[in-house]
């Protein structure tokens, strides 16, 4: 029986974030927008949920006098995405 | 005829029959770009091949600015020395060479005001590099200037090969790392420069002042012709 893909990544937003951080050791918020022509508040909403669940690490800080929010994949999210990735092949038949 | 009624929760998509029977249908194809829905497998591969080969787009343009500031800063520096000591017969002037940690500074402060959008794997690996080169001629000076202190005289011409050994050895990797072949093999001519000078300073010979222009020279073929390519090369694939 094939396993159900980690529905916290299933979603388009989402792995489009995990798919973009894996491929870069850091990103900010303004790239993430861009890349995935997201609203500022659909893309906080879904880093959040990436957050919570360990995926991702969020950095705030301050970059001359504007806050900067810069956005990484930690362990378990690379973890996570290799999961999901193996499970999509076995969907696939790849 | 059966009707169907969809809705959204935060994770799941269900479908409502008209035989009020409610199942998950997970890999129902309901294609809204970027909506927090499920979607098929096959379209989750698209996304992943779309978003892989949108960031490396975005990530092939690179700039050869850094070798040119250090580059140059070289030049003026050399022409500057080797003048000053010509005229004035006089190696304090040497000690001018210190301002090649200038543009470090300057590019340190800037890149604290302004970080860029994103940091690549590629740019970590060579940001490392380049951060153990800082260190090792940082830590070559104060080794210098401690044993200067020791036996009474200050060796910092010595810094004139090991920079070039250091950051011919920077620009190397660098080269590998961005598989730019120019770049891997230039700094050959600040290593036989490097050994040249060592030889040089065997008991008996002497330090020449025309090393500074050496120095310079190594520079110009090792840092401000491979800047000027990859900025050429960046220009042409925008």
């Amino acid at each position: 029986m094939l396993k159900e893909l980690n529905p916290l990544i299933h979603s388009q937003l989402r792995l489009a974030i995990m798919t973009l951080l894996v491929s870069v050791e850091e990103a900010d918020f303004s790239y993430l927008k861009e890349q995935t022509n997201a609203t500022s508040g659909n893309l906080s909403v879904q880093l959040d949920k990436l957050s919570n669940a360990g995926y991702i690490k969020i950095t705030k800080e301050f970059v001359g006098k504007k806050t900067r929010t810069s956005c990484r994949l930690t362990e378990e999210g690379k973890r996570a995405m290799e999961e999901y990735i193996e499970i999509l092949k076995s969907y696939l038949n790849l | 005829m059966q009707q169907t009624k969809t809705f959204f929760n935060e994770e799941k998509f269900f479908v409502f029959h008209s035989n009020h029977s409610l199942f998950y249908k997970p890999f129902y194809k309901y294609y809204h770009f970027m909506k927090d829905l499920n979607f098929t497998e096959k379209e989750s591969l698209e996304l992943i091949s779309q978003m892989i080969q949108q960031s490396k787009k975005n990530l092939e343009i690179g700039d050869g600015n850094i070798l040119l500031y250090y580059g140059y800063t070289a030049i003026i520096l050399a022409i500057t020395v080797y003048t000053l000591v010509h005229v004035t017969h006089d190696a304090v002037w040497s000690s001018i060479w210190f301002l090649m940690f200038l543009p470090f500074i300057l590019i340190s402060v800037a890149n604290n005001r302004s970080k860029p959008q994103v940091t690549t794997h590629i740019d970590k690996a060579i940001n490392s590099t380049w951060s153990i080169l800082g260190w090792l001629f940082l830590l070559s000076v104060v080794i210098i200037a401690i044993f200067g202190l020791v036996v009474g005289t200050f060796y910092f011409s010595l810094m004139l090969p090991l920079s070039l050994l250091y950051a011919g050895i920077g620009i190397s990797i660098t080269g590998v790392i961005i598989n730019f072949k120019l770049m891997i093999y230039t700094p050959l001519v600040a290593f036989i420069a490097a050994i040249y000078m060592l030889i040089s300073l065997i008991p008996g010979s002497f330090i020449s002042n025309w090393w500074n222009l050496l120095f310079g020279a190594s520079f110009l073929i090792m840092m401000i012709i491979p800047g000027h390519l990859l900025n050429h090369k960046a220009k042409e694939s925008c």
